[in-house]
């Protein structure tokens, strides 16, 4: 590939990619790609699961080679860095030297040795080795609603806040040239709003973005629409990037449309919960009862609360152990070990996903869901792996079941572990923003997928942002605000979060 | 008290050393039954005492910690690791009477101390639990003879204890009953729930002795797996500074190094490790190797003599006693070399650059493991016992190094680890002098391939290939790799 940095000319365009051709093993992505990104175009970008998108995006950044030629041609007489910067659609902290050995229970222990820096520390740092003002990161800050965050650790953080903090920086650095994958991805509707409002901002001041993203809200800065398939379509507005359902819907293996086996009728019982690290509290007095059967939304900004929640019926939290919670019928602590509630639960979270060991294939990731590890060396008696197949089918995973989960695209990989999470039939399911990091489409199919696979009258606690992001099936919904319980009702129509939360702020 | 070791008969050394038995998982079916219903109390609540208590209270056992006056009433971090993790605390005098297995997970130094202290107030019968044997054997602590005294040494720091449990497996680990303390005969049914409970039993258990656990675990961990760890990052860090390779980089390569290239180690033992470097690069690290193996052999088996004779831990024991003098010094020393205190830079260093550049290090890792090995076996130690204190902790060791340097492996490790590793690290320096006069950036900093064009003798690259394959640690270490990854698939609790 050639690659080629031009400093001089404000006529030049921005980004003048010609002829840029990628395949992925015998499949061809990017066929022939031309694309001029002249100053003052901001684009917004779209296309199906494995288009490419993040592929070119990367390839813009530098970040992964392919054939063809690409000019990037920075402002020199702009006071912005010369530099291009992509922000992943799903941040993987895991990443991060040093660190990689981390567990994701770690951030519910409370251990007194820190092992990673807080927030501030490690924002100070960038400031410092990309020599920003400070100040002005606490504008972004508070705009963002991330005060709160400040002092966390960063093994503390969900991945909703860790994204935030990524466009933080990204906001803070202001260079020339940012592309931002699914930038709404984990954020709620009021810091979507703001994201806008700060993104508009960025290009006002003469920064260039590209938005990969299907979102029909995108800041009024964005001028240009295209859809990416193997070569760039030029549409005219954000309605027209919107995609067709393609995926049909399979016959439900029939090991699934048993009703789960329930040992109790009551699936969770909180009376009067209380959790903190040290003097700060994430959950004030909840009290809140899961019958079998019921189908929850579990709605909440970030930060208020919601993983932490979640952690405490898996089995994750060490504070778990306490007085007033009962799971399966029986109060915490008395006897049973996390395998045994394991067993009765499916449950998927973005932070699991970041710790989830990615380098067995498909078929192995399913399997393991039968013993709650993470891959799978054995081979399984028949019956267990027929069911393996018939998810695999269920899925339409059959082409890439041997192929290694880590190299498939995120929406592959989101599957892959839903199929896992099910193929106990579990008598609980949770999923915890089962669709962060894919586009609506992806998450129009998931949610059908959800819908069917409740329909045997497993009982479903799942979080999700948006209205277009909720699986039909949702019945009844807790919202927390600030560790509290602010809502609990019934739903008929899930609706997006109530009106008095886009106030907020 | 007498050394125990040194009381028994030479027929009785060499029978306790010798206790090694790969355990079936078929031994474990049992679950942790054996310990249900009834009450664990934990004594200290640090790395291993946290993490080990977490795991059981998850595998549905009933679990609190007896902390000493002190740390209660000024609510150090002991007492805050338990109580904010929502378990009950309390005094000896209030938890040790209820107890039914009494866990002690103090630094080995204290033990003596505390034993005695939590001694009066055990029950009739009940158990004492160890995860070391120094106490029962360097030091000849006698135990009433109601009480049960048993063994579960997780080979591994107290996080991975915890993090490879919440992965659904767990770390190899040793287990014993002291054959002077098991009256009832029901020290093995509970040393093997315990380990059930901690997680080991999924990722390979180890029938041992106390006698054979002490003797190699503090082989293993004063020589390859922190004591020479020590030694050649720092000595590999001063060669670059002083070839004029940039602080930055050499930090970076020495921290993060030891860690991807001992990553190799865990699928491929020795032979797996090499193998990730270019053939020229193979024969030159073999044959440096080498050479590092004849300088160092004499030091190993000093330390190794020392272990047995009792030396050591006498001299150790001196050092305490002397206010830790000697270990305050080199720990001081050891925060203040210039590795320690230049930062990594933010350059990147891809993964195969690790091997590529630090050629030094590798053949530093392949000494050092066959040393320690081969040193353990002739002293006795049976293979089984000698792979896990050798290859098999070595990762583990090097992670924590490339999180926060030497100052953050030693302070994870235990605080005989530490002593040992320091006086190793004291010894081993200006014998490796004049080696290291040797010693140019193209072993260390630079690539080694640069400039060669890759050929080599085909005759010498296989005897070097089969000299690898065939050493007795990558024999036995293949045989117990299979059977970790067998075990993880197969669930039993
Ligand atoms: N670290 C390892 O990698 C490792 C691996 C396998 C086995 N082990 C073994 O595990 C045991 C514990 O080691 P560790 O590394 O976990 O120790 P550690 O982290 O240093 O923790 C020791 C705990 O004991 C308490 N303590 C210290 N002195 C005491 C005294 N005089 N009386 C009562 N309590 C005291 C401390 O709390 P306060 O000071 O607050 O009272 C602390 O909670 C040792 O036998 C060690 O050999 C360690």
């Amino acid at each position: 590939m050639e690659r080629g940095f031009r400093g001089e000319a404000m006529k030049q365009p921005v980004v003048h990619i010609r002829h840029l051709n990628l395949k992925y093993k015998n499949n061809v992505v990017l066929k022939d790609l031309n694309w001029t990104i002249n100053r003052g175009d901001n684009w917004l970008l779209n296309g199906i699961s494995g288009s490419g998108k993040t592929s070119l995006a990367k390839i813009i950044a530098g970040q992964q080679s392919a054939v063809g030629e690409i000019d990037i041609n920075f402002d020199t007489t702009s006071k912005l860095p010369a530099r291009v910067l992509y922000v992943e659609s799903w941040y993987q902290f895991k990443n991060l030297e040093g660190v990689a050995n981390f567990y994701y229970q770690q951030r519910y222990t409370n251990l007194q040795f820190k092992e990673t820096l807080t927030v501030k520390a490690e924002l100070k740092l960038f400031g410092k080795e990309n020599n920003l003002d400070f100040t002005e990161a606490e504008v972004l800050i508070d705009a963002l609603g991330y005060s709160g965050q400040r002092d966390s650790q960063l093994i503390e953080l969900s991945s909703g806040e860790h994204k935030k903090l990524q466009l933080i920086k990204a906001l803070w650095l202001k260079p020339q040239l940012l592309i931002i994958d699914q930038p709404y991805t984990g954020l709620d509707v009021n810091s979507r709003k703001v994201l806008n409002r700060l993104l508009d901002e960025a290009a006002a001041e003469g920064v260039t973005l590209i938005l990969i993203s299907n979102d029909e809200h995108a800041p009024s800065a964005i001028n240009r629409f295209a859809l990416l398939e193997g070569t760039l379509v030029e549409v005219a507005s954000a309605e027209e990037l919107q995609l067709e359902a393609d995926q049909p819907l399979r016959e439900i293996p029939g090991f699934l449309k048993v009703p789960p086996n329930y040992s109790s009728d009551h699936i969770v019982k909180m009376v009067n919960i209380n959790i903190s690290y040290g003097e700060k509290q994430v959950l004030k007095n909840i009290n809140w009862e899961v019958n079998k059967g019921e189908k929850w939304l579990l709605q909440g900004h970030n930060g208020s609360g919601k993983s932490t929640l979640l952690s405490l019926l898996n089995g994750d939290h060490p504070q778990a152990y306490t007085d007033g919670l009962y799971l399966f019928g029986k109060p915490r602590g008395s006897g049973e070990s996390i395998w045994d509630i394991k067993q009765r639960i499916g449950l998927i979270s973005p932070e699991f996903h970041w710790y989830f060991d990615s380098s067995s294939t498909v078929w192995q990731s399913i399997a393991s869901g039968l013993y709650d590890n993470f891959g799978l060396t054995l081979e399984l008696p028949y019956s267990k792996a027929q069911k393996v197949d018939e998810l695999v089918a269920y899925f339409g995973l059959t082409d890439i079941k041997n192929e290694i989960l880590g190299t498939l695209p995120l929406g592959k990989q989101r599957l892959t572990l839903l199929a896992r999470t099910i193929i106990k039939d579990p008598e609980l399911l949770i999923l915890d923003e089962p669709c962060q990091g894919l586009d609506q489409q992806q998450t129009r199919y998931f949610n059908q997928l959800v819908d069917e696979l409740c329909s045997n009258g497993m009982t479903l606690i799942y979080v999700g942002h948006y209205e277009s992001a909720l699986p039909d099936t949702l019945e009844k919904r807790i919202v927390l605000e600030k560790g509290t319980v602010k809502i609990i009702e019934d739903i008929n129509v899930p609706e997006t979060e109530p009106a008095d939360f886009q106030q907020v702020n | 008290m007498a050394n125990y070791f040194n009381t028994l008969p030479l027929r009785e050394q060499l029978n306790q050393l010798g206790v090694c038995e790969f355990m079936e998982n078929s031994e474990f079916a049992d679950g942790v039954n054996a310990l249900k219903g009834k009450k664990i109390v934990i004594v200290g609540c640090g790395a291993q005492g946290l993490n080990q208590g977490l795991n059981l209270r998850d595998s549905g056992l009933d679990v609190s910690y007896a902390l000493r006056k002190e740390a209660i009433e000024g609510k150090r971090d002991s007492w805050k690791n338990a109580t904010s993790n929502n378990f009950k605390v309390g005094t000896y005098e209030e938890l040790i009477p209820t107890a039914d297995l009494v866990v002690n997970l103090t630094p080995d130094k204290q033990h003596t101390a505390v034993v005695n202290a939590i001694m009066p107030f055990m029950k009739q019968g009940s158990t004492l639990l160890y995860s070391h044997g120094f106490n029962i054997v360097e030091e000849g602590m006698q135990i009433r003879k109601d009480i049960t005294v048993i063994m579960v040494a997780p080979k591994s720091p107290g996080s991975e204890v915890r993090s490879e449990y919440l992965r659904g497996f767990g770390v190899p680990t040793l287990i014993a009953v002291h054959p002077e303390n098991d009256p009832e005969g029901k020290g093995l049914a509970q040393a093997k729930a315990y380990c059930v409970g901690t997680g080991g039993h999924r990722a390979g258990v180890l029938r041992s002795s106390f006698v054979a656990e002490v003797k190699s675990d503090l082989m293993g961990e004063q020589t390859i797996l922190c004591g020479l760890l020590q030694t050649g990052s720092i000595l590999s860090f001063d060669k670059m500074i002083e070839k004029g390779i940039d602080p930055g980089y050499a930090s970076k390569l020495v921290q993060y190094g030891v860690e991807v290239i001992t990553e190799a180690l865990k699928h491929g033992g020795v032979s797996g490790m090499m193998d990730r470097l270019s053939n020229p690069a193979k024969i030159k690290a073999f044959k440096i190797s080498e050479e590092l193996k004849d300088i160092m052999r004499p030091l190993f088996q000093k330390h190794q003599d020392d272990i047995m004779s009792g030396e050591f831990s006498k001299t150790m024991m001196e050092d305490w006693a002397n206010g830790d003098a000697n270990l305050l010094k080199w720990r001081a020393e050891t925060g203040e070399t210039a590795f320690e205190k230049t930062p990594a830079g933010d350059v990147k260093i891809g993964e195969q650059e690790y091997f590529d550049n630090y050629l030094l290090m590798v053949a530093f890792i392949r000494a050092g493991v066959e040393l320690a090995f081969e040193t353990m076996v002739e002293a006795g130690i049976k293979a089984e016992s000698a792979y896990y204190e050798s290859l098999h902790e070595t990762p583990l060791i090097a992670n924590t190094i490339a999180r926060k340097k030497l100052f953050e492996m030693n302070r994870v490790i235990s605080d005989t680890a530490e002593y040992g590793c320091y006086l190793f690290d004291q010894a081993c320096k200006p014998l490796l002098a004049d080696f290291m006069k040797t010693v140019d950036t193209d072993l260390v900093g630079k690539n080694y391939n640069e400039g060669k064009d890759g050929s080599v003798d085909n005759a010498e690259l296989v005897a070097i290939n089969e000299v690898l394959r065939e050493h007795p640690v990558e024999i036995v270490g293949r045989k117990l790799r299979k059977a970790m990854t067998a075990m993880k698939a197969i669930k039993t609790v």
